[in-house]
């Protein structure tokens, strides 16, 4: 056995207790977290804020959660097994920064251990639906790049046909 | 390239290849822009390695390695004096580390008090060491009448747990040392009776030479087994 005895594998490490990923759907970030059986967070202390320098988040929509009453902490809101958090964004750069959110969460185990707040910053994925409709619309510096590329190909042939012209002219 | 057809040609190529090019450009450049995993709505993403602190676990749940002896640390008492561990050198400790915001240790702590008074006479003490500020340490001590000696700290507080092995700790959970400093057992969560009898009542056969130090972890160990199973059955 170990040097001492110990109940610690009892409890799950906190990110394995609370998985936390985000999807970017519209003009909207999904943050979701799944959450362990027997464990659940705290909705009061769910903050997500903006990490990317030309990014601005308003206030995370949550769900209503269920209600835990505590002799010692009174009545809390929490959740368990999943819960999502619905953040209106907006950019101000045309996208020259990936989208980061920092979020913060604080959960418990309900056998009885408590996880200090936990801080992370995450890169939200794109949703399917929200890929397709967003790339057309969202101008990007790159896309000039591909049209330069293209007028240049486009002037370039059109050298090489007047260079043929020119010397087909003499045997005229 | 006298040919008007092949001039033609050669000509398409050189448009074809300068639009392939600058849309391959686009797309590779672009594609750093959508890192993460999608996923579909109702699904969390699969975690990613970025999102994870250092020490996130994988598969494997990293352990706490704890020490054989009690390291020698001093924390500030709530008048603000630092107070050294060894103050109760030759007393057995029931360290208990604890913070205000942590539901379970509020819970836990009419246990601590009475576990202080009972064992208090056959040489076993508890010390509170909260890991929060000294302000609500103290409001809270004074407003729940904490009669067993709190010690109290910050980043300080932190590192003693990190020298019991608790690098990422959370709250609550209890070292347990027997007189001659010796660690026993560390508890992690909620401490209840029969979890503090059954480690309390071995750390005093530890003390009166009746056991040994390795029969005395496994007896503990078996035992917190045994009673982790009864309370999931």
């Amino acid at each position: 056995m170990r040097g001492v005895a110990s109940n610690e594998t009892d409890f799950l490490p906190p990110d394995v207790a609370f998985r936390v990923g985000g999807t970017i759907v519209g003009n909207t970030v999904e943050v979701r977290w799944v959450i362990a059986d027997g464990y659940y967070l705290y909705r009061q202390k769910i903050e997500v804020t903006a990490e990317s320098p030309d990014l601005i988040v308003a206030a995370a929509q949550l769900p209503a959660g269920v209600i835990k009453t505590d002799p010692y902490l009174g009545t809390q809101e929490i959740y368990t097994q999943q819960v999502e958090a619905v953040v209106p964004f907006t950019r101000f750069d045309a996208g020259a920064h990936p989208i980061q959110i920092k979020v913060t969460y604080q959960g418990c185990a309900e056998a009885g251990l408590c996880y200090p707040p936990i801080t992370k910053v995450i890169f939200p994925g794109a949703g399917a639906a929200a890929a397709a409709q967003a790339a057309p619309s969202v101008p990007h510096p790159w896309e000039g790049i591909a049209i330069l590329g293209g007028g240049l190909a486009f002037l370039l042939s059109g050298l090489v046909l007047r260079k043929g012209r020119k010397l087909d002219s003499p045997a005229a | 390239m006298n040919s008007p057809g092949l001039r033609f040609v050669g000509a398409a190529l050189i448009m074809l290849l300068g639009i392939w090019a600058g849309s391959r450009l686009y797309w590779v450049r672009n594609a750093q822009y959508h890192r993460g995993v999608p996923v579909p709505a109702g699904q969390a993403s699969v975690p990613d390695p970025r999102d994870a602190s250092p020490d996130a676990p994988g598969s494997a749940v990293p352990h706490a390695v704890v020490p054989d002896l009690l390291p020698a640390f001093a924390l500030s008492d709530l008048s603000g004096k630092p107070t050294s561990v060894s103050t109760w050198n030759g007393k057995s400790l029931v360290i208990n580390f604890w913070a205000t915001w942590c539901a379970p240790c509020r819970r836990e702590m009419p246990l601590l008090e009475t576990l202080a008074s009972e064992w208090a006479d056959r040489g076993i003490v508890v010390v509170g060491v909260a890991v929060d500020y000294p302000d609500k340490v103290k409001e809270f001590a004074g407003r729940f009448n904490i009669d067993y000696p709190l010690l109290v700290g910050e980043q300080d507080a932190l590192d003693v747990a990190a020298k019991l092995g608790m690098n990422s700790p959370a709250f609550p959970f209890t070292v347990f040392a027997d007189r001659s400093g010796e660690i026993v057992a560390l508890f992690v969560g909620e401490l209840h009776r029969p979890q503090a009898d059954l480690i309390l009542s071995v750390v005093q056969n530890l003390n009166q030479n009746r056991i040994q130090l390795p029969e005395a972890k496994q007896t503990i160990a078996r035992g917190l087994a045994k009673l982790a199973e009864q309370a999931s059955g």
